[in-house]
């Protein structure tokens, strides 16, 4: 298969690029580490003040910061890498050879850079959403693990489309390279139930910037508090999302002429 | 000095108008933490009538005024300084015969601090309509945040140059900035009101500067303090900014002497 043989490509690159920052890894690391004590720390704080927030106990609050910690492990390791590359390539033109070669080019923008350095804290957010489910004493059903799963694939493909829209939108605004902030900015809101929001807020982070679709949203349904035609809808939406934003990227890409055009 | 002074302003205020755009976006960025954190109190303290005594409209006053002060108190010199430092454009700075950190530094972290202020009014005032928390502020408590908000941003910036100036030794300075932050954000006061700490952390926030920057403005302007308190903290900010500029001043004078750019 061609994309795969790619995506190796691509994979053998970068762990040259990883291995050449060891110790770069060993500071984000700790790094990380200090950031989880952070977390954790203030949501023993936050309970040492009450015994439920918005409806969830303490340990689905460390389900949900597991989650919200996978959904920014993956933006780490590709979106935030590749954001930089491409604003890059469209400032200096070096975005022409991306389209130049023979691949699908939404594909090739998206997995070029790849942050392996950031792989370990996949470890530290499946522990915590384990740790977290184990603790909740909620007994979830087959049915609900398995929405859980779905509706964390389609939120994360809706945040991934999200992004595409974004660093599409630079085609026809090229100064606009402060594309992908209000993602990045409102991507901290995620680590605490939607509900707690006022309802504006809400609004904003489940359909304008849905970032609880990809946090909130699949932990709900691992609680059985969705009924099913809404794990439907936002299934649906997920595909929709890919399905638009890969046409718009098309569009940009119509657009583009080049740096030096 | 007041020369150069009244010229570094006209140059540095040019400067950062030139990146009103950017500068929206990073107010957005600054605002989410702040407004989330409210949120979750506020829930807390609807859910069970209040927290510690706290209720929601306390809460909402609280930040709502967290954000003027943490604009007017926080600054940007890690931003400014370290890429001067690393790439040595800091050289052509020490030629000149005056202190770059105490003059172009500083007053770029204004001339940023001034276009922010100018953003946040109507920010502020949308939200404020949304959150509509009543806040009884009295012109005397006002009046005596000036100097307390002028003493935060001088233990601020002194103590953000300071960390920046490790720059010189190691091009980690942006790893140990993000570890103050996280210090910062939690005695400060950002993410929960100090009086909701557990008592070992609240000791501990009496002896850091940190709460005397952003926490203490704010209980002064919301009036939450004796007679006492007040005296006793901006106390506490004068000792921190003494030390602040030790620190400063030590760092400083050991960088440049080992400081040397690339090509020199």
């Amino acid at each position: 298969m061609n994309i795969l043989r790619i995506v190796g490509a691509f994979i053998k690159l970068n762990v040259q690029i990883a291995l050449a920052y060891r110790s770069e890894a060993l500071v984000q690391i700790l790094l990380n580490l200090m950031w989880l004590g952070w977390e954790l720390t203030s949501l023993a704080i936050i309970f040492s003040n009450t015994t439920e927030l918005g409806g969830w106990g303490p340990a689905e609050l460390i389900a949900l910061l597991g989650v919200w910690r996978l959904v920014n492990t993956l933006m780490s390791i590709i979106v935030w890498p590749n954001t930089e590359k491409f604003n890059q390539g469209l400032r200096d033109g070096s975005l022409d050879y991306t389209f130049l070669q023979p691949a699908n080019s939404q594909f090739l923008v998206s997995v070029s850079r790849i942050e392996l350095w950031r792989l370990p804290d996949f470890i530290i957010a499946l522990a915590l959403i384990l740790v977290g489910l184990a603790h909740s004493g909620r007994i979830t059903s087959a049915l609900n693990i398995i929405s859980f799963l779905a509706l964390m694939v389609s939120g994360f493909a809706v945040l991934y489309s999200l992004w595409i829209v974004m660093i599409s939108i630079t085609f026809w605004f090229t100064k606009f390279d402060n594309n992908v902030t209000i993602l990045a900015a409102l991507l901290d809101a995620g680590r605490f139930p939607a509900q707690v929001y006022p309802f504006w807020l809400r609004l904003l982070i489940t359909f304008v910037i849905p970032i609880a679709v990809a946090t909130t949203v699949p932990l709900q349904a691992l609680r059985g508090d969705l009924a099913w035609w809404e794990i439907v809808g936002f299934l649906a939406l997920g595909a929709a999302s890919v399905l638009i934003s890969s046409r718009l990227w098309k569009a940009g890409v119509r657009r583009y002429s080049g740096a030096s055009a | 000095m007041l020369q150069i002074f009244r010229r570094l302003w006209a140059v540095n205020w040019a400067e950062q108008w030139q990146y009103r755009a950017n500068l929206l976006m990073y107010l957005l960025f600054w605002l989410v933490s702040p407004i989330v954190y409210l949120a979750v109190w506020t829930t807390v303290a609807r859910s069970q009538g209040n927290v510690n005594g706290l209720t929601a409209n306390d809460f909402a006053a609280y930040y709502m005024i967290l954000l003027v002060v943490d604009v007017l108190t926080s600054q940007i010199t890690i931003h400014v300084l370290a890429p001067e430092i690393q790439n040595g454009t800091l050289a052509n700075r020490l030629l000149l015969p005056a202190h770059p950190v105490l003059t172009q530094v500083l007053v770029n972290n204004i001339a940023f601090k001034a276009l922010n202020l100018i953003a946040l009014v109507p920010i502020w005032l949308v939200l404020y309509a949304l959150f509509q928390p009543t806040l009884n502020l009295n012109l005397l408590h006002v009046l005596l945040a000036v100097p307390a908000l002028v003493l935060a941003f001088g233990i601020l910036f002194l103590l953000g140059s300071a960390l920046t100036l490790v720059a010189f030794w190691t091009t980690r300075v942006w790893a140990l900035w993000n570890f103050y932050s996280a210090v910062f954000m939690l005695f400060a006061g950002h993410f929960v009101p100090l009086a909701l700490l557990p008592p070992a952390l609240q000791t501990l926030a009496k002896i850091l500067p940190f709460s005397y920057t952003l926490y203490f403005p704010i209980q002064l302007i919301l009036g939450k303090l004796s007679a006492a308190d007040v005296a006793f903290s901006f106390g506490m900010q004068v000792v921190w900014l003494g030390l602040a500029y030790l620190i400063f001043h030590v760092l400083w004078r050991a960088g440049v002497r080992q400081f040397s750019a690339v090509g020199a």
